[in-house]
């Protein structure tokens, strides 16, 4: 038996390997996304963008968990996003070779795959045990927390992707470092930076447990950041365990809402991504 | 072996370079080094890879400052300034030795803003007059022809050798007085090579110009001077002509024709 009749059988093996493991995978995401977008779409009426979340047994929607989401996850974003790109840019370009900027990184590190119940109950120590009462700004803060570390890990890498000869050349026509980075690097990372963030929004949008132990949950409208404010995943989470039909309909539908926005942000971090503005 | 600079008295010297040790870390990358770069004149450094050729270059801007543990130790004089001196404004310095490098390094930006961008910091233009200089910084590198109809689109469209032209009126725009060639054809295809040649030659008659190259046809085309370096000292200087056809040095001689490196 010749070698190369050997070596394609182990070809055709480690193939079809992979296109099990392959279908294996996919097949639970078609599972869930089916599940998700049967249960989901059968509840999703206009009522469920026009009405608050309603008691057991009446009808309503989602509007009030919809804004809260919405405000919660802006005010996460607009105060992680600036705080992740500093520091990003700090370890990239400053402190690239100090020893803060490694103790930055592994710090950083930790709290990118710290559990998201672990800031919940931090912020809830932090914030709404001193304040009293649960609250949006508290939701809010945890969001960010949680914003931080993504925004501080793309920015960093993606300004280390910046080629070191264009620093060079922006220095070579005696540009000031804050110029390098302002008008040449930032230009030059933008789509992965902004990849980033997206990606941050999608990951914190989704987020439940610490959004539990801060904004709690409102079952009427509020814009009242200082009271408790509700959300999707935390009307999901509420909705799905009660016994109540008509609950869990609406946690199906709010399910859906979430999936989709989130989806819609990943290919839009892909599309930017793949775009490029440098390579 | 230290080589004896040529006195020249036709021209004057526009950086002299005097008893130069670069270290990087513990590495001791260039051991002595003395030379001058004279006004209007183009030097060539040449030697095999890891010679030192590229660090000396650097610290003539002092790129290498951008970099931890790399120094300088000695002078090097740029009319007269020591720009070694701690007290120097590097980013002025930068503005008055210019650089070009071995890939193309256009900035992400339109063709204009890529040319525009440099002056804004030193200058403030009405939009005729800022137009004016463009053209002029895109003529002055062969440029403006192929890109005249183009000047807002990204820097990033043009090809290799057009975007290291462009690269090269991006220097010239913010008008230096040194220009410093690192390998600026070594990405380049032949024609374009060609081009940049000929550019080199017509900046010479209003800039000092130091080049790097690998390549030694290349360094007797465009230099008046050539510098041989190999490992870390400066073996021979002179002017390119005699240095290519009468060289002092057995290893000058060696490196020239081809026996090592």
């Amino acid at each position: 038996m010749s070698l190369y009749s050997h070596r394609r059988r182990v070809d055709a093996v480690a193939k079809a390997l992979c296109w099990t493991g392959t279908l294996f995978g996919l097949s639970w995401l078609v599972l869930i996304l089916g599940a998700l977008i049967y249960e989901g779409a059968r509840g999703l009426t206009p009522a469920v963008f026009t009405e608050m979340t309603p008691p057991p047994g009446s009808s309503g929607g989602l509007l009030n968990a919809i804004a809260g989401s919405l405000v919660m996850t802006a005010i996460g974003v607009v105060v992680g996003t600036p705080l992740g790109m500093l520091a990003g840019t700090y370890m990239a370009e400053y402190g690239r070779y100090s020893k803060l900027s490694t103790v930055v990184r592994f710090i950083n590190d930790i709290l990118l795959s710290a559990p998201s119940i672990v800031i919940g109950l931090f912020v809830y120590t932090v914030v709404v045990a001193r304040v009293g009462h649960f609250s949006g700004v508290a939701g809010a803060i945890a969001l960010a927390v949680l914003v931080v570390p993504v925004v501080v890990r793309t920015t960093e890498d993606m300004l280390l992707l910046v080629p070191g000869p264009l620093r060079e050349a922006a220095a070579a026509l005696g540009l000031p470092r804050s110029h390098m980075l302002l008008r040449v690097a930032y230009r030059a990372a933008k789509s992965g930076i902004i990849t980033g963030v997206l990606l941050a929004v999608a990951r914190v949008s989704g987020e439940t447990a610490p959004l539990l132990f801060t904004s709690l949950n409102n079952q009427f409208w509020s814009t009242d950041l200082n009271a408790p404010l509700s959300s999707l995943p935390v009307v999901i989470f509420q909705f799905a365990l009660s016994p109540y039909k008509d609950w869990q309909q609406l946690a199906w539908t709010g399910a859906l809402l979430v999936t989709i926005a989130v989806l819609l942000l990943s290919i839009s971090a892909r599309a930017l991504s793949s775009r490029g503005n440098y390579k | 072996m230290t080589a004896m600079p040529v006195i020249e008295t036709k021209t004057s010297t526009k950086v002299s370079v005097r008893n130069l040790d670069f270290y990087y870390g513990q590495s001791h990358a260039l051991k002595k080094i003395s030379l001058p770069l004279y006004t209007n004149k183009v030097t060539a450094f040449i030697g095999p890879s890891g010679c030192g050729k590229s660090t000396l270059l650097r610290v003539l801007n002092r790129m290498y400052d951008l970099y931890p543990r790399q120094r300088a130790e000695g002078e090097v004089l740029l009319d007269g300034e020591n720009i070694l001196d701690p007290g120097i404004d590097l980013n002025l310095l930068r503005s008055r030795v210019g650089m070009v490098f071995q890939k193309p390094t256009p900035f992400p930006m339109s063709i204009y803003d890529n040319i525009a961008f440099g002056i804004r910091l030193y200058e403030k233009l009405s939009r005729s007059e800022m137009d004016g200089r463009v053209e002029a910084a895109l003529r002055g590198a062969a440029l403006w022809d192929e890109v005249r109809d183009k000047l807002t689109s990204s820097g990033l469209g043009l090809s290799g050798g057009q975007q290291q032209r462009l690269c090269i009126a991006r220097s010239v725009a913010i008008q230096p007085e040194v220009i410093l060639f690192d390998e600026p054809c070594s990405a380049l295809d032949p024609i374009s090579t060609a081009k940049i040649e000929e550019l080199i030659d017509e900046l010479s008659e209003r800039y000092t110009i130091a080049i790097v190259t690998h390549n030694m046809q290349q360094a007797a085309r465009v230099s008046d001077f050539t510098a041989f370096m190999y490992l870390g000292d400066l073996v021979e200087f002179g002017e390119t002509n005699t240095l290519f056809t009468a060289p002092q040095n057995k290893k000058t001689q060696d490196y020239i024709t081809g026996r090592f490196g």
